[in-house]
């Protein structure tokens, strides 16, 4: 602690930040490696690697709209509805595959539009806004898709079933969106302004930043985000689904809550987010293995959750008593 | 200073994963610590809803069955929350190819969705055996894949309820289908029944609406549908959950009396209702015994390395009479 060099102690920042999501992650695993011979192959881990882009490109939307101090209940139900456009475009309008996948993710920037520009122009809060998306997008799925799983077939498999090294194209892209997601948020203005208008839009106004243009381009790149996680789970299932994505609203907040990032805005990162995904699939994953009762597996995640939020909670004690 | 986060972060950290262990050696992992024994088979059994009691009886019959046969195979089931939530099954499907197990025994969620990923497990050499909802036949087709599906034949079932119903009922009267997820291939199947009930009697199915499988659901629908047709006679209803959503619709509107009420799973919550003459029939499938005869044929397929056909498992038509009879 006698080295007060900045780049040693902005380093040691960055391990501290990261380094207790870390060690919870590496515990989870050496658990389940321990509860079950079946747990700790490359076979495992391979196949979480493929089951979690659309999570994380949904969680990495959310970080962005969770740092704002806004919320976007809308993304589970406008993945169904973006995985409908594209099933039926395929298999009833007979679109071909990058026309199909354009409007998919068309969709999804439409919705994520009309969340960011409908709560600008009214005020109104982004929870009810995009409670209303969250119906309406379902409703347009089932509508699309007549309420029932539009199969398509190998037509649509080239995109999840392509691999390089062993891991699937939609992971690696996942992977990218993640690190230029990060990268734009502690080093580009646009960064810097999402952070102004998450901790105080008011100052942020006053300082020359217009947080309703931000807000609409946060909500709208959530959207676009989940424009392209629907097509890659449409792609990994070979159909559309019209309740695709029940319920991923809550994963995916749960997801950026464990990562650390503030309901509150003005604090979170991306990459921290992404360790919230790995640990909730490593948990999803890791008690299917062991075969544990649907209920033990709801009550550990819940409690996964709270647990990461108080100690979340005393880290940032700690940290601003430290920085005082 | 940041170091001083860490012990705070380790304790937590460690708190974590006590909590994930504590909690672990409750849920009985499969096949765990003995690992020089010889392979004795392993199957999973992939669930549907685990909070539907239906799949909880089923999956408790095959626990049952693995415990007195623990030196034939082991047995490891998993479900999902929900009946929707399809993609969360995909996912247990491909982690139990991951694990490599011997066998899957599934009850799919939708009936075209979980092809594909099942296709893959017998790609990986899985032995995939089909129960309680028959996976789509054209896309098994176009797909160039066929599993063997052990189960009963919803459609007769169905019909053997509506046919008792309508000996109830005179030709001409007016009665509603409450049916299932429309995805879900059994549903159709048990809606398709109760139609044909209702044409070999002369009813007139006024309306046909969507239940999703839930009692909220179905009691929303009812209740819709009894005052848009105040001269109904009978419900129908595509499982027993939605049967008890529909007595809640007509006990609200005070039209218990002059309404039956159709079922089918013959679940334990509508046995007292079944006495009470408040629902008039149900169909047994023999939930506990389902998933046991997938089990016992994903065995002799692995024994004997041969795919047989289909087989169809007993299906009763449940009634007061019934019930007091044994």
């Amino acid at each position: 602690m006698n080295h007060p060099a900045r780049p040693r102690s902005e380093w040691r920042g960055v391990v501290a930040d990261y380094l207790g999501l870390v060690i919870a992650l590496g515990l989870l695993i050496l658990a389940f490696s321990l509860s079950t011979r079946y747990f700790f192959s490359a076979e495992t881990f391979r196949t979480l690697a493929n089951q979690i882009p659309a999570a994380m490109l949904i969680a990495t939307g959310m970080t962005y709209v969770l740092m704002i101090a806004e919320i976007d209940l809308s993304v589970g139900s406008v993945l169904g509805l973006c995985g409908a456009v594209a099933g039926v475009a395929l298999t009833r309008w007979h679109w071909p595959l990058w026309a199909a996948l354009g409007g998919a993710l068309g969709a999804g920037g439409l919705c994520g539009a009309f969340n960011g520009l409908v709560s600008v122009r009214w005020r109104l809060p982004s929870f009810i806004v995009t409670l209303g998306m969250m119906e309406m997008a379902r409703g347009g799925a089932h509508a699309l898709t007549r309420s029932q799983t539009e199969y398509i077939g190998p037509a649509i498999e080239g995109i999840a079933g392509t691999t390089v090294g062993g891991l699937s194209l939609p992971f690696l892209l996942a992977v990218l969106v993640v690190v230029a997601a990060q990268t734009v948020l502690s080093r580009a203005v646009f960064g810097r302004h999402l952070v102004a208008v998450g901790a105080n839009a008011e100052a942020a106004r006053f300082s020359g930043i217009d947080p309703g243009a931000i807000k609409t381009l946060v909500f709208l790149i959530s959207g676009l985000l989940v424009g392209v996680a629907a097509i890659i789970d449409t792609s990994r299932f070979q159909s559309a689904n019209p309740n695709a994505g029940s319920g991923f609203e809550l994963q995916a907040i749960a997801a950026v809550v464990i990562g650390g990032t503030s309901l509150m805005g003005g604090r979170g990162s991306v990459v921290r987010t992404l360790f919230g995904v790995l640990i909730i699939a490593v948990l999803n994953t890791g008690l299917a293995t062991v075969g544990a009762r649907d209920e033990i597996k709801r009550l550990v995640t819940g409690a996964v959750i709270v647990t990461a939020v108080i100690v979340d909670y005393y880290r940032r004690r700690l940290g601003e008593r430290s920085t005082r | 200073m940041n170091r001083s986060h860490l012990p705070t972060r380790l304790a937590a950290s460690i708190t974590l994963c006590l909590l994930a262990n504590g909690l672990l050696p409750g849920c009985k992992p499969a096949g765990e610590s003995k690992p020089p024994a010889p392979a004795k088979p392993r199957v999973a059994l992939v669930m549907k809803s685990l909070a539907n009691e239906f799949f909880l009886t089923m999956e408790n019959g095959a626990k049952a069955h693995q415990q007195a046969h623990a030196n034939d195979y082991d047995l490891l089931v998993n479900g999902i929350k929900d009946e929707i939530d399809v993609s969360r099954q995909i996912d247990l499907v491909e982690q139990m190819i991951a694990q490599k197990a011997d066998a899957i025994v599934i009850a799919p969620a939708d009936s075209k969705a979980l092809i594909p990923v099942c296709k893959k497990a017998r790609q990986n050499g899985i032995i995939i055996v089909n129960i309680d909802n028959k996976f789509d036949d054209a896309v098994l087709a176009s797909s160039g894949v066929k599993f063997p599906f052990v189960g009963p034949d919803n459609r007769k079932g169905a019909r053997a309820v509506g046919d008792f119903l309508a000996r109830k009922l005179k030709p001409g009267d007016p009665v509603v289908i409450v049916g299932g997820a429309p995805n879900a291939f059994n549903g159709i199947q048990r809606q398709l029944g109760f139609e044909d009930a209702a044409k070999a009697a002369g009813l007139t199915v006024v309306s046909a609406q969507s239940g999703y499988w839930e009692t909220e659901k179905a009691s929303q629908v009812v209740a819709a549908l009894i005052t848009e047709h105040p001269d109904l006679k009978a419900v129908l209803c595509a499982n027993d959950s939605m049967a008890l959503g529909a007595v809640a619709a007509l006990r609200g509107a005070g039209r218990l009396d002059q309404v039956q009420v159709v079922g089918y799973d013959n679940i334990a919550a509508v046995q007292q209702l079944l006495k009470d003459g408040k629902v008039l029939a149900t169909a047994d499938q023999h939930a506990d015994q389902l998933a046991v005869f997938g089990i016992e044929y994903a065995l002799d397929m692995l024994r004997n390395k041969t795919t047989p056909a289909d087989r169809e498992t007993p299906v009763d038509l449940v009634t007061a009479e019934t019930l007091s009879g044994k």
